[in-house]
C-alpha cells in the first residue's frame, strides 16, 4: 500500500495558516473560561462582608443609671452562602444622658473582661481598669478600648469593631 | 523529518534535547489518516473538550458548593445568583453534561455505523463502553448536587429504578443512598463519587481509549475501494475538530447566558412533588410505565443488560470485514431502532405528561416555583443565631384575647417572641420595630410569608399559612406595637381523657396545636401512618431535628426532653390516627 500523505501538497503558508487558526480558537476560548473563573475567583473576595455597620444594643431606659451592664450584641458577616451571626458582649456605662460602651475584649489577648464592685478585671491575667475603662494595672497594653456609639429615638446603638491585641495604641484591627 | 516541527527556536530546542517534546508532539499531530480529513471524526475530541471543560468548570464550583443537606442548595444559589461568573460557570457545566451525553452517543452511533470497531479494535470499543458507563454514572451522581426539588425527586425516582432489581436491588440501593433513604449522607457519597472517583476512572480510561485507538489506527471511510489517501492529523482534521469544539463551546455559552442553569426551591421531602428524571433517562423511565409488576424487570435490567452486552461482545461476535453500513443492514436497523426509540420515548412521555391535566398543571405550577426562585434575590442563610433555652410559655386560650391582628399574632407568633412581645424563647423582641429597625409593612409582610428566604432551624418558619390579607393586617399592627402587650389570661383545661401528655403541651403544642391538630405546625393526627414517619423516626426526629432534612425544620434545640417524655409523645401521637 502506498502512503501518500496528501497533505505534503499543503503549502507551508497554508500549514501556517490553519495552524494559527487552531491557535486562535483555543486561546479564544481559554480567555473566555480564564476571565470568566478570574472574576468568579476574586470578585466575593473583595466584595464587602459586613451587614450593616451599626447594631442594636438595646433601648435607652433599658440601661441602668451608673451601674456597668454587659450586653450581647450580634455581629453579623456575609461570607458567600451564609450570614454568620455571631454574639460578641460589649459593657454600658450611663450616667445621666452620657453613655459609655467598651468592648468586652481584654487588649491583652483576649478574654472576656468582667466587672467588679468599683471597676473591672479580666480573669485570664489579671489585668484590672477603673470604672472608666483606665489601665489600673496587670499585663493589659492600654486601657479598654471604647466603641462608637449613637442614639437614634431611644435606641443605643453600637459600632462593633476589632482592635489589636497586645499593642499600646488603640488601632481597628483588620 | 516531521513538517509539524515548529520552527527550532532554542527553548524548543532546550526542551527537545531533555525532555523529548519533538516525538511527542510529532508522535500527537503526525497520525496518518486513511482516507484524509473528515467532519465525521470530530466527536471524540470533542468530547475530550468537554470533558476538561467539565473539570474545570467543577473545580471552581466546588470552591463554593458545600456537600450537605444542610448547605447544598444555599451554596449552589449562591453560586447561580451571586457570584459573578457564577451563573456562567454553572451553566457550563450543567449543560456541558447534556452535551457530552449527546456527543459520546454521536461517537459511539458513528464508530457503529462505520464499522469501525472491526479489525483489532476490540479493546478500544470496549474501553469506549466504560466511558460511556461512567458518563452516566456522572451525570447520575451530578444531579442530585444542587439539592432543590428536581434534584431530591429526580435521584428519588433513579434510585428506586435501581432498586426495583430483584435480588440485589434493595441491597444495592442501600448501599448507593448509605441508608434507606435520600439524606445528607447520600450527598455525601455522590460527591466523592462525582468528584474523585469518577474523573479519576474518567481520565484513566481516556488515556487507555485513546492509547489503544492511536495503536490500532483509525479506520477510516467504510467504503471497500482502496483508498490510498492519507492526511496526517494535523492540520485539517484538527481544525476540524476545533471548529466543531468551538460551536459546542458557543452553543453552551449562549445556553448559559440565555436559558440560565435551572435550580428550584431547596429540596423539601415531605412535598407531593411531580418527579421526572432528567431528559437522558426518561427513555428509561417511560418504559417503566409499560412494563408493571414482575415485568419492570425487562425495562431496568434485561434492557440494559442486552445493550450494554452487546457493546462489550460485539466486536467479539461480529468479525465479517464488511463496514458498509448499507451492507450490514441488521445492524444499522438495529442502531437507528435504537437511537429513535429512545427518542420516541423521550418525545412520548413528554407528550403524556402534557396530554394530562392533572400532570400538566402540577408540573407547569413546578415550572413556575423554580422560575420565581431563580428571579428572588440571593438571600444567604442565616447561620448562627443564638437560641436561649428557657422554656416555653403555653397559652391555652391565646384567641380570646385582642383585636384581630393580636389574635393572630398570640396564635402564631407568641411562641418565639413572647405572649408580651418583648423577645421570648426562640424569637427577638418586635416591640418597637418600626422605629428600630425602619421596616416598612411590605416588608414585614413578606418576611412573615417567607418570600425570598430560605428558612433553617435557627431561622424563622414561613407562615404561609396565613392568608396574604392576614399577613399584611399583621405587619401593620406589629409596627405599631411600641410597648410590650399586656398579658392575656393564662387557661389551662386540664385532664380530659386522650388529652396529649405534659410534655407534648410544653413543648410541641404551640406550633402544632393542643392535641396536635396543627397550627404554624402540620397537623399530627395520623402522622404515624405516613411513609417514613413511623413511631422510631419520630424518635429519632424528636431527638434530631435536622435527621429528615424538612425544608421548614422544626427549631433546632428544644428544651431537652427526657426519653419517657419522647416514648409518651410518640405513643400518644400513634394513637391519634385512631381517633
Ligand atoms: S487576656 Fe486579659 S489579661 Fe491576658
Amino acid at each position: 500500500m502506498t502512503t501518500e500523505m496528501t497533505d505534503e501538497e499543503l503549502s507551508p503558508d497554508r500549514r501556517r495558516f490553519l495552524g494559527a487558526l487552531i491557535g486562535l480558537i483555543s486561546s479564544g476560548i481559554t480567555t473566555v473560561l480564564g476571565v470568566t473563573i478570574g472574576r468568579y475567583t476574586i470578585a466575593p473576595a473583595l466584595s464587602n462582608t459586613n451587614v450593616g455597620e451599626w447594631t442594636d444594643v438595646g433601648l435607652l431606659e433599658e440601661i441602668p443609671e451608673g451601674k456597668p451592664v454587659k450586653r450581647n450584641v450580634v455581629v453579623s458577616q456575609d461570607s458567600g452562602w451564609g450570614r454568620f451571626n455571631s454574639q460578641r458582649l460589649v459593657w454600658v456605662i450611663r450616667k445621666g444622658e452620657q453613655v459609655t460602651v467598651f468592648s468586652a475584649a481584654c487588649p491583652h489577648l483576649g478574654c472576656t473582661i468582667n466587672e467588679t464592685s468599683n471597676g473591672f478585671i479580666c480573669p485570664c491575667h489579671g489585668s484590672a481598669w477603673s470604672a472608666d475603662g483606665e489601665r489600673l494595672g496587670g499585663p493589659t497594653p492600654r486601657g479598654m478600648d471604647m466603641l462608637d456609639h449613637r442614639v437614634e429615638g431611644d435606641l443605643l446603638k453600637v459600632k462593633y469593631q476589632y482592635f489589636k491585641q497586645g499593642v499600646a495604641e488603640k488601632e481597628e484591627a483588620g | 523529518m516531521s513538517v509539524t516541527t515548529p520552527r527550532r527556536n532554542k527553548i524548543y530546542v532546550w526542551l527537545d534535547e531533555r525532555a523529548g517534546i519533538g516525538r511527542l508532539i510529532g508522535g500527537a499531530l503526525d497520525e496518518p489518516i486513511r482516507g484524509g480529513a473528515r467532519w465525521a471524526y470530530v466527536f471524540g475530541s470533542a468530547l475530550v473538550f468537554l470533558f476538561s471543560l467539565q473539570v474545570v468548570t467543577g473545580i471552581f464550583l466546588a470552591m463554593y458548593y458545600v456537600p450537605s443537606s444542610d448547605h447544598a442548595h444555599a451554596s449552589v444559589a449562591y453560586i447561580q445568583k451571586a457570584v459573578s461568573g457564577g451563573a456562567l460557570l454553572r451553566g457550563l457545566h450543567y449543560y456541558g453534561a447534556s452535551a457530552m451525553i449527546m456527543i459520546i452517543v454521536a461517537h459511539i452511533s458513528q464508530t457503529f455505523l462505520y464499522g469501525a470497531y472491526k479489525g483489532k479494535r476490540e479493546l478500544v470499543w470496549i474501553v469506549g463502553g466504560a466511558l460511556l458507563l461512567i458518563v452516566l454514572g456522572f451525570a447520575f451522581t451530578g444531579y442530585l448536587l444542587p439539592w432543590d426539588q428536581d434534584a431530591y425527586f429526580g435521584t428519588k425516582v433513579g434510585t428506586s429504578i435501581a432498586g426495583e432489581i430483584p435480588l440485589v436491588g434493595p441491597l444495592q440501593q442501600r448501599i448507593m443512598l448509605g441508608g434507606s433513604e435520600i439524606t445528607s449522607l447520600t450527598l455525601s457519597r455522590f460527591f466523592m463519587v462525582h468528584v474523585f472517583l469518577l474523573p479519576l476512572s474518567l481520565a484513566i480510561l481516556v488515556v487507555v481509549h485513546i492509547y489503544l485507538f492511536r495503536k490500532a489506527g483509525p479506520a477510516g471511510p467504510f467504503h471497500s475501494k482502496a483508498d490510498h489517501r492519507v492526511e496526517r492529523f494535523y492540520p485539517r482534521q484538527l481544525l476540524k475538530d476545533f471548529v466543531f469544539v468551538l460551536v459546542v463551546f458557543i452553543v453552551l455559552i449562549a445556553l448559559a447566558h440565555f436559558i440560565p442553569a435551572r435550580l428550584g426551591p431547596q429540596a423539601d421531602p415531605t412535598s407531593d412533588f411531580l418527579a421526572r428524571p432528567a431528559w437522558y433517562f426518561l427513555p428509561l423511565f417511560e418504559l417503566l410505565k409499560y412494563f408493571p409488576g414482575k415485568l419492570s424487570l425487562i425495562p431496568t435490567v434485561v434492557l440494559p443488560a442486552v445493550l450494554f452486552g452487546v457493546i462489550f461482545l460485539l466486536p467479539f461476535f461480529d468479525r465479517r470485514g464488511e463496514r458498509h453500513p448499507l451492507r450490514r443492514p441488521v445492524a444499522s436497523a438495529a442502531l437507528v431502532f435504537t437511537l429513535t426509540g429512545a427518542i420516541g420515548l423521550i418525545v412520548l412521555s413528554k407528550y403524556q405528561d402534557r396530554a394530562n391535566p392533572e400532570y400538566s398543571a402540577k408540573l407547569k405550577q413546578q415550572d413556575e416555583e423554580a422560575i420565581a426562585f431563580m428571579k428572588s434575590p440571593f438571600q444567604p442563610q442565616e447561620i448562627g443565631r443564638s437560641i436561649p433555652t428557657a422554656p416555653p410559655t403555653v397559652v391555652s386560650n391565646p384567641l380570646e384575647a385582642g383585636s384581630t391582628p393580636q389574635k393572630i399574632f398570640f396564635a402564631n407568633c407568641a411562641n418565639c417572641h413572647g405572649t408580651s412581645a418583648e423577645g421570648g424563647t426562640l424569637g427577638p423582641s418586635l416591640v418597637n420595630l418600626e422605629r428600630r429597625r425602619k421596616l416598612t409593612a411590605d416588608f414585614l409582610a413578606n418576611w412573615i410569608a417567607g418570600h425570598g428566604r430560605e428558612p433553617s432551624a435557627d431561622s424563622m418558619p414561613r407562615f404561609r399559612q396565613l392568608t396574604e390579607g392576614e399577613r399584611e393586617e399583621l405587619a401593620e399592627w406589629l409596627l405599631k406595637v411600641d410597648k410590650p402587650l399586656a398579658q392575656p389570661e393564662t387557661n389551662p383545661q386540664p385532664g380530659r381523657d386522650g388529652e396529649a401528655p405534659a410534655a407534648f403541651v410544653a413543648s410541641c403544642a404551640f406550633c402544632h396545636g393542643d392535641r396536635g391538630e396543627g397550627n404554624i405546625g402540620p397537623s399530627l393526627a395520623g402522622i404515624t401512618s405516613k411513609p417514613n414517619r413511623g413511631p422510631e423516626e419520630l424518635l429519632r426526629m424528636l431527638s434530631n431535628s435536622r435527621a429528615f432534612g424538612l425544608k421548614d425544620p422544626m427549631p433546632e434545640s428544644f428544651p431537652d426532653l427526657s426519653d419517657k417524655d419522647k416514648q409518651a409523645i410518640v405513643e400518644w401521637l400513634s394513637r391519634l390516627k385512631s381517633q
